[in-house]
Formats: C-alpha cells, structure tokens, sequence
C-alpha cells in the first residue's frame, strides 16, 4: 500500500464504522418517538372517553415497554459498538428519562405540578442537545421549538388536550430517527 | 530521513481493524469482520498478531449463549496507530 492508499483506508473505515452505528442509534429514536406518539394517543383519547386523569398512571409503563423493545432490537448476533456520538446520545436520552420519570412519581404521588410544561421542555432540550451532538441543525431548531412552543403550549392547554404535545414530540423523534438514518445510511 | 512505518499496522486488514477500534470504545468480533469483509479465519489472524503486538485487547465471552470475542485497542495501540498516521502524512507532504 502506499502512503496515500492507507490513509484513504483509514479515512473510509472510520467513516463506514461511524455510519454504522449511528445508522443503529436511528432505531432508537424512531421506537421511542412511536412509543410517545402511541401511549400518549392511547391515554388521550382513554381519559377523553371516560373523563379519568388516572389514565395517566399508564405512562409508568413507557419505560418498561421501552426498554422491553429496545433490548430486542439490539438482540442480534453482532454488537453494535459505542462511539463518542452515541455515548453522548445515549446519556443525554438516559438523563432525560431519569428525569422525566423521577418528576412524574414525584408529580403524581407527592406534589402535584404543571407536569407536561416540565417534561415538554426537557424533551426540547434533550433533543435540542441531540442535534447539536450531530451537528444536525433542523434537528437542533426543532427541539428549540418543541421545547419554548410546546413549555408555552402546555400552560395554556388544559388537561387531556395537552397530551397532544406528547404526540407531537414522539412524531418529532420519529422524524430525527428517519433523518439520522437517512444522513447517515 | 522519512520514519519507518510499523509493520504490524502496515498492512491492509490490520490497518482497517485498528481504524475501527479507533473510533469505539470497543467492538464485537463479528461487527469488525462485517466493516472489513474479511473472512473469519484471516481476521483471527490478523486479531491474533495485533493482540501479540500490545495493540489491542481480545476478551472472550458470551452474550446470552452466544461466544462473543471483543477487541479494544490499548493505550500502545493507540500511540502507534496515531504514529503510523503522521508518518504516512510525513511522506505525502514530503512528495508534494
């Protein structure tokens, strides 16, 4: 090989590698944005037919489901690995969930809080960061705007109408997912 | 006088091994041989003289009943693959 064919290799498969992976990390994005467009119609239209906000206890399941999906997912015989990108991805995510979880226990069983306005913003900000990770800029601007539209959205909607905020930012995720996967395919 | 280049990293398989542990913390035997297209018995191999050279780490485990192989470059790898890289810009820039 000469000096400028192994530096081309070099080039070549550290960029199909980083394809790879954060091609998988699309996945991701799309079966948890799904997850939040399903389980927030379902709740929506759940509390809607029969006037109960305790609808509301089934987004405790999310997680597990979540989590349940996602391992399947990743259940194949070859491993993906982790690079800086997606260990940056994963964490902000994981964060947000420790969050979004933590807040609404604490919401529904201690002290009682405008919850959505809440999650609606860290939702923006954790996408908003995700963007910003892949320097992928229409990702980062539609977290801004899910994050203060949606933060404003969910103090003048009341009860089940601001589930839909939930619907949106899951299509959000699923639209970032459907682009990660086609900018890096 | 141009530096001479390592010979274990001066060769396509391995070069493409270590340019992938480059870049992740580490990988799974069968994610590498999918990147590189190599056949399983020339990538061990390759694993095998990397490993015996101090470059990379080969850990062999299971993922629920599947045995699992995973390499990771270490700390002298990853000095001599970052070496191997500024001298072959060395004898571009001096070719100009």
């Amino acid at each position: 090989m000469t000096a400028s064919e192994s530096l081309a290799l070099i080039a070549e498969t550290m960029n199909n590698s980083r394809r790879a992976i954060l091609s998988h990390n699309a996945k991701h994005f799309v079966l948890w944005g799904a997850l939040l467009t399903v389980l927030s119609l379902l709740i929506y239209f759940l509390w809607h037919g029969t006037g109960s906000a305790n609808w509301n206890l089934l987004w405790f399941a999310m997680p597990v489901i979540g989590y349940c999906l996602a391992a399947l997912i990743d259940r194949k015989k070859e491993v993906q690995p982790k690079n800086e990108i997606s260990r940056l991805l994963g964490l902000s995510w994981a964060v947000f969930g420790l969050f979004s979880v933590t807040l609404s226990a604490i919401a529904v069983f201690a002290v009682p809080m405008n919850i959505t306005l809440i999650i609606v913003i860290m939702l923006g900000l954790a996408e908003t960061i995700s963007g910003v990770i892949l320097k992928n800029w229409p990702i980062a601007i539609s977290g801004i705007i899910m994050g203060i539209g949606g933060a404003v959205a969910a103090v003048l909607l009341k009860s089940e109408a601001q589930l839909l905020l939930f619907t949106l930012g899951g299509l959000l995720l699923v639209i970032t997912g459907i682009i990660v996967k086609l900018q890096y395919r | 006088m141009f530096p001479k280049l390592d010979p274990i990293l001066h060769s396509e398989l391995r070069l493409a091994v270590m340019s992938i542990l480059a870049g992740v913390e580490d990988a799974d035997f069968t994610y590498i041989k999918k990147q590189t297209g190599a056949t399983s018995g020339n990538l061990s191999v390759q694993i095998d003289k990397l490993s015996a050279a101090g470059y990379i780490t080969v850990e062999k485990g299971f993922k629920g009943k599947m045995p699992r192989t995973t390499c990771r470059m270490t700390p002298a790898g990853r000095e001599a693959f970052s070496t191997y890289v500024t001298a072959l810009q060395e004898y571009l820039s001096a070719g100009k």
